[in-house]
């Protein structure tokens, strides 16, 4: 097994190394000069301050010198300055990472909990009412705008009942409060958030669970258990389910890159400061570093849960670890 | 059965979209660019059937308009993930070898980054700008300016962006079944009678693979529509006055209070077409898979 994760492994890193060049490509291919964001607020700086500001950033060297610094510089994690605010990117991002992170932590065990008994529920019965009806809610929430819900959400629980704060990670009055009225406040902050990330996802993983369910029944050692005489419940669960959640590990591995993404449409209209909203707002001030920065630690962060994935697959399926076929 | 109804259903409902966004000159009541203040905001009636916003344009009007350009995305979009994803993915199927590496790690590559932020990232860099400079060409530039008189660049961008994003999984779905489909008897047959790769390729292989492109085609083209409102409602996609659900959703956010018509008529609008592409989507892979 370890020989299979430490391939897998080295097979990232020439991936690294490409996302690395094309948020490096992106950046330079901007019309006009990184610079020109600090210097277009000034229209009377003169030609030697331009070329000043231009050795100092060191863009008069060939291209490649460039990405080779800027490499350098990534590896020690240093991802340089916003040209916002001049503060150091690194700080930037460390604030709000755990934002981020805590919110599609949440969204993903959610997607979990209801998913995966929404599949198999309605793979006991295929063809079911049950199974007829989750299939047209499914439909709808792969069909539906997240931004959509989200609005939804906000004018119902937030405006018309009253129920859910509507924006930011506290309420203004957050520090006279308890720890444990402080957690609450932070948690009712992140429901309306959670649960928008949550819903669209939840759709597309519960019909993946159950087409996964409806093959896994379908195998003659399902059979075998039930005319062995066991209990439905340890056919469905400690038979089928066992593996029936295999495939499901893949499928959560490439959702991974749309949870990080999903999470900047959800923190822009919920106004919560983590790093999907860093990126946004970065993008409309056209603030090139952080815009690099970021989209190298979104796909290193997607490769890493992809890698993940992979660990617990070959941990979960002893035929990976072993080289047979599925 | 089942599959028939659900790509039955999927097939009318868009029949009907592309009607309506076709005859939409005739079929809306107003002027979709038309500002009319005093009639800013009203509710819906029977002169303005879907309210107003707050400029007093009509909002059904501005539907209309929008589901034209929504689909014109979302099907050039497709369109050109589909080209350049099955050439991807019939060059890396058929070739192998070291062009196969070299294509898929290029695919994985891009799928590792999140495709909101390859999308926002791609879109700050004033690709309009970019292309509207282009006009400027010396021998090229008079076609290009005629080009973006018809169309604006800022859809050109967008359908082009949204298009190169969504390639990737085209290119898998196209490679895999080039690799099953290669070791068949008609191909080697093919090859036997002479048949240049180009032909191989093209009468051969990729006629062949259309079954599982198809149902990626019309899946991507309801996420292309989705995309393409997220990107409008966030003041990056298709610009205010022209019209799109996006865009009239982000106008209408501010007088969520008080004019609901605004949010819930454009969302359900989406919501409509997509479910419609994902039905027929479903439908014609429940078709394929059943021979």
């Amino acid at each position: 097994m370890t020989s299979y994760l430490l391939r897998r492994f080295l097979a990232l890193i020439p991936v690294l190394l490409w996302i690395t060049v094309i948020s490096f490509g992106i950046i330079h291919l901007a019309p006009g000069k990184p610079t020109d964001a600090a210097m277009s607020f000034n229209p009377k700086v003169s030609l030697e301050a331009r070329q000043r500001m231009e050795k100092l950033y060191g863009l008069d060297r060939p291209l490649h010198e460039q990405y080779l610094k800027w490499l350098g510089r990534l590896i020690r994690l240093d991802f340089g300055r916003s040209f916002l605010d001049d503060r150091p990117i690194g700080d930037k991002i460390a604030e709000r990472l755990p934002v981020t992170l805590s919110i599609n932590v949440a969204s993903f065990l959610l997607i979990l909990g209801l998913a995966v008994p929404l599949g198999v529920a309605a793979a006991v019965r295929p063809g079911g009412r049950f199974d007829r009806f989750t299939t047209v809610l499914v439909f709808l929430g792969y069909s539906t705008p997240s931004f959509w819900i989200a609005l939804l959400g906000m004018a119902l629980f937030g405006v018309t009942l009253r129920w859910l704060p509507v924006s930011g990670l506290h309420s203004l009055d957050a520090d006279a409060m308890g720890w444990l009225s402080r957690w609450w406040d932070t948690a009712r902050h992140l429901v309306l958030p959670v649960g928008v990330a949550a819903f669209v996802s939840l759709a597309g993983l519960s019909r993946y669970m159950r087409a996964s369910m409806v093959d896994v029944l379908r195998q003659d050692y399902i059979r075998t258990a039930r005319a062995k005489g066991l209990p439905e419940r340890r056919v469905l669960f400690h038979h089928g389910l066992r593996n029936g959640l295999l495939p499901l590990i893949t499928i959560l591995g490439l959702a991974l890159p749309d949870l990080i993404g999903g999470s900047v449409i959800a923190e822009t209209i919920f106004s919560i400061p983590g790093m999907g909203r860093l990126f946004y707002e970065a993008v409309m001030s056209r603030d090139y570093p952080v815009v690099m920065a970021l989209v190298t630690v979104g796909a290193v962060l997607t490769m890493l849960g992809n890698f993940l994935a992979d660990v617990a697959y070959a941990y979960a399926d002893p035929r990976i670890r072993v080289g047979r076929p599925t | 059965m089942r599959s028939n109804r659900l790509a039955l259903a999927g097939g009318i409902l868009l029949a009907l979209l592309a009607l309506a966004a076709i005859a939409a000159p005739w079929l809306a009541p107003h002027d979709p660019l038309q500002v009319n203040l005093p009639a800013a905001l009203l509710p819906p009636s029977a002169l303005f059937p879907l309210g107003t916003d707050q400029l007093g344009r009509d909002v059904l009007s501005r539907l209309l308009y929008g589901a034209r350009i929504s689909l014109t995305i979302g099907f050039i979009a497709v369109g050109i993930a589909v080209l350049v994803g099955s050439a991807v993915g019939a060059a890396a199927g058929f070739y192998g070898g070291w062009v196969d590496a070299v294509l898929m790690r290029l695919v994985d590559t891009l799928l590792s980054i999140p495709t909101i932020f390859l999308l926002l990232a791609v879109i700050a860099m004033d690709p309009g700008e970019r292309l509207t400079a282009l006009g400027a060409l010396p021998v090229a530039g008079p076609m290009f300016r005629t080009i973006f008189a018809a169309v604006d660049p800022q859809i050109v961008v967008l359908m082009a962006v949204i298009g190169l994003m969504s390639w990737m999984g085209v290119a898998r779905l196209v490679r895999a079944e080039i690799l099953s489909l290669k070791e068949r008897e008609f191909v080697l047959a093919a090859r036997v009678l002479g048949a240049s790769p180009w032909r191989l390729i093209t009468t051969h292989l990729l006629p062949n693979a259309a079954g599982p492109v198809l149902v990626s085609a019309a899946l991507g083209v309801g996420g292309a529509i989705l995309t393409e409102s997220v990107l409008s409602y966030l003041g990056l996609g298709v610009q205010p006055p022209t019209p799109s659900w996006g865009n009239i959703l982000n106008e209408g956010r501010v007088a969520l209070g008080v004019a609901w018509w605004l949010t819930i008529a454009p969302g359900v609008c989406i919501l409509v077409t997509v479910l419609a592409f994902n039905l027929l989507g479903e439908g014609i892979r429940e078709r394929i898979y059943r021979q």
